[in-house]
Parts: C-alpha cells; structure tokens; sequence
C-alpha cells in the first residue's frame, strides 16, 4: 500500500508541478515576451500549403531568435474538415495560453467558416497578413479555345465552357467571374476538385476547356508548353512567363475581376492587446527577413503584402463581409 | 533500352553506402509504421519529412520512397496476426490472412505468401514503371470523370462478389457503406450533409478509425467472449522451419499474385485511386478466379490478390507523381510537397531536369523491395509469437493498439470515439451474419464515384450520352451490362447447350 501511495504522491506532484512553473514564469513586465511553448495550430494535413507556410515561419522565427528562445508546438488539427480546430483557438480563455496560440488563418480557412458554422472572425485576434495569392485560367494544349475572347465567342453561340479548379477561393473567383461577365453556371460551369493538381490532371487530360490556378502550382506545366494562361483574374497583368494573359478589362468592356487569396495569422480573440502587437512585430521581422523571400515567396510565387495586426483586422474584416453578402447571410 | 540504361543510372546513384544506408532505414521504419494501426504511410512519410531538409533531395527522396514502399508489407503484418489491418490497403489482407493464421493455424505462411506476394506484384509495377512510366502517366490522364465513373460502376458491381449467399443483406450493407461514406462536406459544393449540427461531422466519418473499429475492434469484442481459450495457436509449430511455403503453396499464390500485380499498378496510376481502392479490387476480382478453398476462410489466393495489388499500386502512382507531378494519393502529395521543399520543382520536366533524382528513386524501390523482403523474412518468426500470447492478455493489447491507431489519424479523441462506436456497429453485423467487407468497400468507392459521376454530368449537362459517346467509358459500360446481364443469360445459355454446366 505505502508504495502504491508513493506512487500516486509522485505522480500527482508531477502532472501538478508543469502548472506552477508556467504561474511562475508569467513575464512581470508591462510588455510581452514568450515565457513557454508557443501552441501553433494548423487545420489542414501536415504536408500541405498551409503546413509548409507555418512551418516555414516558425523555424525563420527561431533562427531570428525573435521568440525569447521559446519552442513552436505545431499541431495539426483536421477535424470537421478544419472547424474543429478554428472552435478551439476560438474559445481559448483568457490568460498565458491565450497570448501563446496562434492559428494559420488564410481566406480558405475563412470561407468554409462562415458558411458551414457560426464561428466567425470576431471570435479571433488577427495578427498578420503575409502574403497574398491571384488566380488565372489557363488552356491546355488540346483546349478547342485559343484565347478568352474565344471563349467568350462560344459561350455567345450557346456553346458550354467547363473550367475545372480547386474548393474554396477559387470557387469563389469563378462566381465573381460569372457574375461579371453576365452569364450563369450553365453556360460556364465550374467543376470543384480536391486540389488544383487533381483540376490540372483533367485538363491534361482534355476532359475539361479551361483550368483555374494560381502560379506556383501551375509553373511547371506552363514552363513544359502544357498550360498557356489565358486570362489574369487580377488588376493587373502578371510578370514573367504570365505576362501574355490580359486581364478581364483589355478582354472586353469589364471590369477587372480579383478576389485576393491571402495567408495570414491569429490568435484566439482573449489574445491580450501587448501580445498581439508583440507578434505582429515578430512577423513583420519574418516578412522583412531574406530567408522569407528565398524560401518561401520566391518559391512559391506569391506576392509578399504584409499587414500587421491593426490592418490585418480592418482587411479581415472587409473580406469576411463581402463573403457573407455574397452568401446572402 | 533507354529506359534500362537510364535505370542504371540510378542504380549508380543509389550504390553510395549513405543511400544505401537510408533504404534500408527507410524499408525498416516503413515496416514498423506500417505495421503500427492508424500509422499509414500518409502519416509516415509527414512525420519524416523535417528530418530529411538537411539531406540532399536524391537521399531524402529515397529514403522516403523507400518508407512508402515498405509500408505496404507492414500493413499486413498485423492484419494477419491479430485482424487490424495495419494501414487501409491491408483491410482485404486480413478477410483470409486472420483465418489463415488462427483458424488454418499456418501463420507463419500467411505472413510470407503476403510477403512474396507483395515482392511479387511490387516488381511488376517497377518494372512497368520503368519502361513506361511517362506512357503510363499518359493513360492515367486519359480516364477522366466520365471514364472513372464507368469504371468504379464496374468496381461497385464486384461487391456483388463479397456479398456471399445472401444478396438482400448484401445490398443493404452496400447501401449502409454508401450512407456512411456521404456524410460530411460534399466534395463538389462543400455544403454539409448529414452533420446533425456537430462540426466533427462536418468533415465526414474518417476512413482509419472506422476501418480499425469495423475490422479491430468488433474483434476484441468477440474474443472477449471466448477470453478463458489459453492461445489461439499452439507454440510448437511457430518456427521458421514450420512457417515455410510449399512448393504447391507457392503455385497457388503466383498466377494471382501476377494477375492483381498488374492490375493493381493499372489502378495505382488511375486519378484519385490509390493502394486501396487497387486491393479491394484485386480482391474482388480473384473472387470470380479459381481458388482452391472459398475467400474469406483462409485461402492463400485471397492473400496474394491483395497485397499484390497494393504493392502494384503503391509503384505505379509514382508514375503520374513523377512524370506529371500529380500526387495519385495523400502520400503521393505529401512527397510533392517534401520535392517543393528540397528546391525541386515536380512536373512535367522532372526526368528532364533532375534525372539523377528521377531515376534514383526507381532504383531504390528496386532496392527496397529486396531489403524489405529479407527483412520481414527474417522477422516472421519472432512475430508470430505473437499468437501464442494468451486471449485474456490480448484483449487489452490489442484495445490499446486500436485506441492508439485511431487516436494519432488526427490527434484527436474523435478517432477514437468513432472507431469504438463503429467497433460495436461490426461486431453486432459479424453477430448476425452479415460481412463487413461489402460496407468498407462502399466506403471506399462511394464517394470516388459520386465526385467523379458529378463532373460527368456537368460537363455532359446532365445527358446520359457521355458514358457512352467516349471509347474507354463504353468498354466498361459493356463490361458493366455483361456482369449484370451474365447470371440471368447463363441458364438460357446452358439450356441452349451453349455453355457447360458449372461443376460443383
């Protein structure tokens, strides 16, 4: 019996000595610096955009040293498609463990949240915006369509146009696209994939006339002659070897059509004012860093826009109401 | 010849002692992992990507083909010796493999006939990955919605198989299968469907834990109805010496082994098909073959159609991954990333490009198998031990190990809860003699079918004519009415004295 009772002595004093240790070190001063584990959540599988964005930052962040020495937990929870894991950054209490979660945070994060559940973005602490991303639609190299005014020409003739892309933004994009353009879903369809590489197969494929992307995923195909972009959903042409795609207003008398796919960053919304300013600096350091645009913007062709917490919550916002009016909501 | 000499070329890539040091710890922790419930390859190879940055990419890149690869054995290990299957694509494995190992009391020769069957259909899809890896991607892309809808029409059908004597149990656990598989997001409008308000169930029932409660866990609970039995096998015959195949065992699983390796790589390189849905089709499919005793009682061919299969898929899905840069599975774009990650960019000039890269990975799958073979040979023997652990001590391990696999498919106690309650939903359909292989390949195909039937339609604008105005999907529109129209035709048939009488 006596060892048993030690047992559970040790035991208790264990799970109950992490707890006085975090008291303890809370920081005294009036500013915020991390004083433990910081607990980064993502809602998508590890391996994915998403995934490779935080751990990108977290490990540019240590290298810093910006974070007081202090270790990023990644966590991926896929739960509920995401949901579960937005609910829980939401509903942190206030306190030490609300100043150290942050969750990855981008407009496709946004969009399904909104329309699926009832958690919305006044429920977190925006802390940053890092980047954004655009979308174009591309031809593939058997597409009956040589150019968007050809398309435009078929779906005048009672012709059908299926472009294939991925959830999300781009549907998004697509209903913006439409809408613009005065046409309905029949007559342009959208086929929703899983991914925008499952979108590119079908057109490799021909099974579909025209594929929504943005650059980096379809980079490689451009480079190799199988994608030509056709069109920039953008207010402005792209550089490089996009530059051939005009935008929706030099394709006829539109206007430019551009819904911004941003990546950004928050904190639960019992994240403190100091912590939330603390991390927006740490993040504009990320931003302003060149191992940032080496490994990541370069390499993902994204266009580097920072914001930091007060404009990300004014941007956020703005976003989140378009949608829910677009929605009807 | 090019292909060969370029193969060799990879092979002069490969031969470095520190290359060849990361297969074999790739092959290694590929069979621990895949043996591990829960822990498939998905989760494998996202685990050992950060440690692979400071690698350079040709290292990293084959010491996680080498894990992918070794995987598809692992699973087979514990979906055999204890009827968990240890990652999806060994559900099938372990309808024969479990009563092969209990009932039949040969574990040890179920472990190897899924071993060589594995090596078997593995090298049939790097052999066919490596002279036509670029053609074969090529064809891949040629089944698109309409195609792929044709095709899981025919794959629904072989349903009809596993459904045994009664086909009205069978239908309602099919359409049990496709209910439960459509909860969720729906994949084409992201609108929830049958969520009840939970926002667990928004993301749909995951695959993983259910399969461990269906398959694992209804399991535990029948064995704790006979938990006072002292072993399920006795100790003598778990030696190396008992656990060898026959000359006449061999026979039976090599012209299946072969049959679903091929078939298996074809699926392998299909869109969105992955090692999976490749089993449970080699499966099927070796239902209408000659078996020398019926499926699902312990039959070697059973084994060897599977995991041939799954082993044939896992190599051909590096075909579109590498010729294309398109992922045919999660793995398959969790390896996208990683290349992304290494500053390599995956698409169509990757063998142009990176060559060395390209072609050193085949080599190592080459590599792999072998190592992987020799390995899990060798530990067979200390394995099956396993079987001589009383049954009133394998209940907890085994609950343990069910809790575990579906706890780490998301981090989260909702695997767990799903994978109990779908526990007690297989052990009351076992109970009352129902199967359960026919629901977990609803599961499967189900929402394949939907997505791709969906497309179809829109690019079709809801005419019927698609399916049959596209050669590849018309072929298997005919199959799909020859299956349907066959049982009802065959007595006119023999009536007519146009077909022999099946001997039975």
């Amino acid at each position: 019996m006596k060892k048993l009772a030690l047992i559970v002595i040790v035991l208790i004093v264990a799970l109950v000595a992490p707890l006085f240790a975090q008291g303890s070190a809370e920081a005294a001063s009036t500013g915020f610096a991390p004083s433990k584990d910081i607990d980064w959540i993502v809602t998508s599988s590890p391996g994915g955009g998403s995934d490779i964005y935080t751990r990108i930052i977290s490990d540019i962040m240590t290298r810093l040293d910006v974070v007081a020495g202090q270790t990023f937990l990644v966590a991926n929870k896929t739960d509920g498609g995401g949901e579960v894991g937005r609910l829980q950054v939401s509903r942190v209490n206030a306190g030490n463990l609300a100043n150290h979660t942050l969750l990855t945070f981008n407009s496709g994060d946004l969009m399904p949240m909104v329309k699926n559940t009832a958690n919305r973005l006044a429920n977190f602490t925006p802390i940053a915006v890092m980047a954004v991303d655009k979308q174009l639609l591309y031809i593939g190299e058997y597409s009956k369509y040589k150019n968007f005014n050809a398309v435009l020409d078929a779906v005048a003739a009672g012709k059908q146009v299926v472009i294939a892309g991925s959830k999300g933004d781009d549907i998004a994009t697509y209903e913006k696209m439409i809408g613009e353009l005065g046409v309905n879903q029949n007559q342009i369809a959208f086929i929703t994939n899983d991914s925008t590489s499952a979108a590119i197969t079908s057109i490799l494929g021909g099974h579909v006339d025209l594929v929504m992307s943005k650059p980096a995923a379809a980079d490689q195909y451009v480079v190799a002659g199988k994608l030509t972009p056709v069109l920039a959903l953008s207010k402005a042409r792209f550089t490089g070897n996009l530059a051939s795609a005009p935008t929706l207003s030099e394709v006829g008398d539109y206007d430019d059509v551009e819904v911004p796919v941003w990546r950004g960053v928050v904190g639960p919304k019992n994240m403190t004012a100091e912590a939330a300013a603390f991390w927006s600096d740490a993040f504009q350091a990320v931003s302003e860093s060149n191992a940032w645009k080496d490994e990541y913007i370069n390499k993902y062709k994204l266009v580097p826009e920072f914001r930091n917490y007060m404009e990300a919550q004014v941007y956020m916002a703005e976003f989140e109401a378009d949608y829910l009016k677009s929605l009807g909501k | 010849m090019e292909n060969l000499q370029l193969l060799l070329d990879g092979f002069s890539v490969l031969f470095t002692l520190q290359n060849i040091g990361v297969t074999i710890l790739g092959a290694v922790l590929g069979l621990i992992v895949g043996a591990m419930p829960g822990i498939g390859s998905l989760a494998g190879v996202a685990l050992l990507l950060p440690l692979t940055f400071k690698f350079n990419p040709t290292t990293a890149i084959i010491m996680l083909g080498a894990l992918y690869y070794s995987n598809m054995y692992g699973g087979a290990f514990s979906a055999i010796l204890l009827n968990i299957p240890g990652d999806s694509p060994a559900v099938m494995t372990a309808l024969d493999g479990y009563p092969m190992a209990t009932q039949r009391k040969r574990p040890g020769q179920a472990l190897l006939t899924s071993n060589m069957a594995s090596f078997i259909g593995g090298t049939i899809g790097m052999i066919i990955l490596t002279f036509m890896g670029p053609a074969l991607a090529d064809i891949g892309l040629k089944f698109g919605p309409a195609e792929m809808t044709a095709l899981l029409l025919v794959a629904m059908t072989s349903i009809g198989w596993l459904v045994g004597e009664n086909p009205t149990k069978g239908l309602l656990l099919t359409m049990l299968g496709i209910l439960l598989a459509s909860m969720g997001m729906d994949t084409l409008s992201g609108s929830p469907r049958y969520d009840f308000g939970s926002i667990y169930l928004l993301g749909g029932i995951p695959f993983t834990p259910f399969v461990i409660g269906v398959v694992g866990f209804a399991q535990v609970i029948k064995l704790m109805e006979e938990r006072n039995k002292k072993t399920q096998v006795s100790i003598e015959k778990l030696t190396i010496k008992g656990s060898m195949l026959t000359l006449h065992d061999f026979k039976r699983l090599f012209f299946p082994a072969v049959r679903s390796g091929f078939m298996g790589t074809f699926v392998g390189v299909l869109p969105g098909a992955g090692a999976t849905t490749a089993a449970f089709m080699g499966y099927a499919a070796q239902k209408s073959f000659k078996n020398e005793e019926p499926l699902g009682t312990g039959a070697i061919e059973g084994i060897a159609a599977c995991e041939a299969a799954n082993n044939g898929a896992a190599a051909g899905a590096f075909a579109p991954l590498l010729a294309l840069g398109i992922p045919g599975s999660g793995t398959g774009a969790v390896l996208l990333g990683g290349l992304m990650m290494w500053g390599l960019n995956p698409g169509p000039l990757l063998f142009t490009n990176s060559p060395d890269f390209a072609w050193g990975l085949i080599a190592s799958l080459f590599l792999a198998n072998i190592v992987t073979l020799v390995i899990a040979w060798g530990v067979i023997p200390f394995l099956i031990k396993i079987l001589s652990v009383p049954t009133k001590l394998m209940i907890p391990i085994i609950t343990v190990v069910c809790v575990v696999g579906s706890y780490s498919t998301s981090n989260s106690m909702y695997g767990v809860l799903i994978m109990f309650l779908s526990g007690v939903m297989g052990y009351v359909l076992t109970k009352c003699e129902y199967q359960t292989a026919p629901v977990l390949l609803a599961f499967v195909l189900a929402p394949l079918l939907e997505s791709n039937m969906r497309k179809a339609f829109i690019i079709s604008q809801g005419s019927l004519d698609i399916f049959f105005q596209k050669p590849i999907s018309l072929v298997f529109i005919i199959i799909l009415i020859a299956i349907m129209v066959f049982p009802v035709v065959r007595p006119l048939l023999i009536r007519l004295g146009l077909m022999k009488r099946k001997a039975s």
